[in-house]
């Protein structure tokens, strides 16, 4: 057996203090942040301002909250959005940032936040956390009972300002769908550049948590190849000193294979953790995620029903946390009332449902944790093969020969030889393997189902029904026989 | 028998959306078109100077995030300057922020130069059928 490792070139310590201070430097707010003066005021919020210990406590008593996403430009009108989210339940809170921030456009901002104070407009699409700076985001996490987490940008900024969450390892997010032209080897240089700030916060006992990714799957598709990535993210983030993090798991509609995915993910993301010798390292939870398509903004009814979906399918796999868009998402940016009213949703879902604490038992779990298992093995071997027992050379190597692939993407680097499809009974299947080392018996499987779909439908599933499937979440008809009233 | 008509599709502005465009040029490519996929995050300008040296009988464009008006707000006068009027122009997709009546929006976009424009959902099988080859026909082009 060959030995198992990470490759992570780690830059010595006065080179990191370099850098970071350099990062920081890049807007006058940077010298807001005093890293040990940092390090003492994390260690002063109170638990239920620590992401891991309000997802550990959730887990420990039977509950969840939503994950939302919200931001918008003026400290004080944020404020006011978190409040809400807060007084409909939510204890995890997001703090989403708008695009210039994260095209690091910090000057640009500068004069849109003045037109956006002087105005109260919010002409920024979310908050601009960089020029905000650490004394007004502080004012912002003390002002309400929750936790944060930054989204999209932040850095140190965010973790100086009481945020308890940070990014690390190899993240395919980016990589996989929102970049054109990066290539596999620069997104391993980006994330293991040894900037492991995690790593020197957990050396001081500040543990700041993260939530897994993977590789997107952006429309009907198998999740094996999702959870791969999730487990690559988590080994390389252990590399790196992270402590603390779990799965947001990404669900297709099918509820059998949405459960069977949550059930199978964490357990598979322990065990490779084990495998490589990160055994400190803590998964607290599991969030399930909406990801395909959502309706269309006129169709609130269908936006409604879908984010009660995710809510039960959290609920009945006794998840504590649910990454949940609001109504609105299909029309933008969310508003305080729109956010209410979907989050309100969820909570009662959560209250009647989750608290049941109901054991489910739904036909099909079994065969679908057993087959993800069974291509996770398989790719997760075939990486390693490729890597000689390193998992990111294999990685790198697996992107460039499409062992890991994944449809639609929109970076030009990846092979996209791949596709899904929905089976008879809404589960999503492959239609094309392209290069993905997946065992020919399970092939068969997919095919089988496959071509139960043909039966129904009295037609050749091909490229035209899986077009067709990328709308049947958010049309609300997964089973690919017509609706009654066609 | 004619060559088939260029058509460059792409994703308009900073909008990272793809799925759409990839299904236009692949519909596109499977019904006989000769297909240059310029993918998402596609600027103006780009369209047009990729116009220029394939002299493209169409452009398909796309956009998602609601924000191509900003986008799109000197593409036609550049494009009549490049010497590009005779280009079909169709876009669709979901076009303004928020809940809106395409019918309000296609004038919108009429007067920044497009031949057709289509909300969100549009069946592109059907949009090469009945418009673009009818387009086309009627400027000689196919």
């Amino acid at each position: 057996m060959k030995k198992l490792r990470v490759r992570n070139k780690k830059i010595d310590d006065d080179l990191l203090m370099k850098k970071r201070r350099e990062e920081l430097d890049k807007w006058p707010t940077g010298k807001e942040v005093d890293f040990d003066e940092a390090v003492a005021y994390q260690k002063s919020l109170p638990d239920s301002k620590i992401w891991w210990k309000v997802m550990t406590k959730l887990r420990e008593e039977g509950r969840m909250s939503v994950f939302p996403r919200a931001g918008t430009p003026v400290l004080e009108k944020m404020i006011e959005l978190c409040q809400g989210l807060r007084d409909s339940g939510v204890v995890l809170i997001p703090v989403t940032t708008d695009s210039y921030t994260r095209l690091c456009q910090y000057e640009k901002v500068e004069d849109i936040l003045k037109e956006c104070e002087k105005t109260g407009k919010p002409l920024l699409n979310g908050y601009p956390i960089i020029n905000q700076g650490v004394k007004k985001t502080r004012k912002l996490v003390e002002s309400i009972d929750a936790a944060f987490s930054p989204r999209g940008a932040g850095g140190e900024i965010a973790i100086a300002s009481g945020m308890t969450t940070a990014e690390a390892g190899v993240g395919f997010l980016g990589f996989g769908s929102y970049v054109k032209n990066m290539t596999i080897q620069e997104l391993v240089e980006s994330s293991q550049n040894g900037m492991r700030v995690i790593g020197w916060y957990a050396d001081r006992g500040v543990i700041l948590c993260k939530d897994l990714h993977g590789w997107l799957p952006s429309a009907p598709f198998p999740l094996s190849i999702n959870i791969v990535c999730m487990i690559i993210e988590a080994v390389t983030a252990a590399e790196q000193g992270q402590k603390a993090l779990y799965p947001l798991v990404h669900c297709m509609g099918n509820m059998t294979q949405d459960l069977a995915w949550i059930k199978l993910a964490p357990r598979v993301i322990r065990e490779y953790l084990d495998k490589f010798g990160y055994q400190d390292t803590m998964i607290i939870g599991t969030c399930p995620a909406q990801t395909p398509l959502f309706p269309v903004a006129m169709d609130m009814g269908g936006a409604f029903a879908y984010l009660c979906y995710a809510s039960m399918v959290g609920a009945l796999s006794k998840s504590n946390a649910v990454d949940l868009r609001s109504i609105d998402e299909g029309a933008g940016v969310p508003t305080k009332d729109t956010n209410t009213v979907s989050y309100r949703a969820a909570k009662w879902i959560f209250d009647v449902v989750r608290e049941q604490q109901v054991e489910i038992d739904i036909k099909g779990i079994d065969t679908e944790e057993k087959v993800a298992e069974t291509e996770v093995r398989a790719i997760l071997d075939r990486i390693l093969d490729l890597g000689d027992g390193d998992i990111v050379d294999g990685t790198v190597k697996a992107v460039e020969s499409g062992v890991l692939d994944s449809p639609w993407s929109p970076n030009v680097n990846v092979k996209d030889q791949v596709l899904g499809v929905r089976d008879a009974r809404g589960a999503c299947r492959y239609l094309e393997f392209g290069n993905l080392p997946i065992p020919e018996e399970i092939k068969e499987f997919h095919r089988g189902k496959v071509a139960e779909r043909e039966k129904l439908e009295g037609k050749k599933v091909d490229y035209h029904s899986t077009v067709k499937d990328l709308w049947s979440l958010s049309k609300g008809k997964i089973v690919g026989i017509p609706p009654y009233n066609q | 028998m004619k060559k088939a008509p260029t058509i460059i599709t792409g994703t308009v502005g900073m909008d990272a959306h793809v799925i759409g465009t990839k299904i236009v040029s692949r519909t596109l490519k499977d019904a006989g078109f000769n297909v240059i996929a310029l993918g998402m995050q596609v600027s103006p300008e780009e369209f047009i100077s990729v116009a220029q040296e394939t002299n493209a009988d169409a452009i398909l464009m796309t956009s998602l995030y609601g924000m191509a008006e900003l986008d799109l707000k000197e593409f036609n006068e550049k494009r009549l300057e490049a010497g590009l009027g005779d280009m079909l122009l169709y876009i669709g997709g979901n076009l303004v922020i928020g809940r809106y009546d395409p019918k309000e929006v296609e004038p919108r976009f009429k007067q920044l130069g497009f031949d057709r424009v289509y909300p969100p959902e549009t069946d592109i099988v059907t949009v090469i059928e009945n418009d673009l080859r009818k387009d086309l026909k009627a400027k000689g082009k196919m």
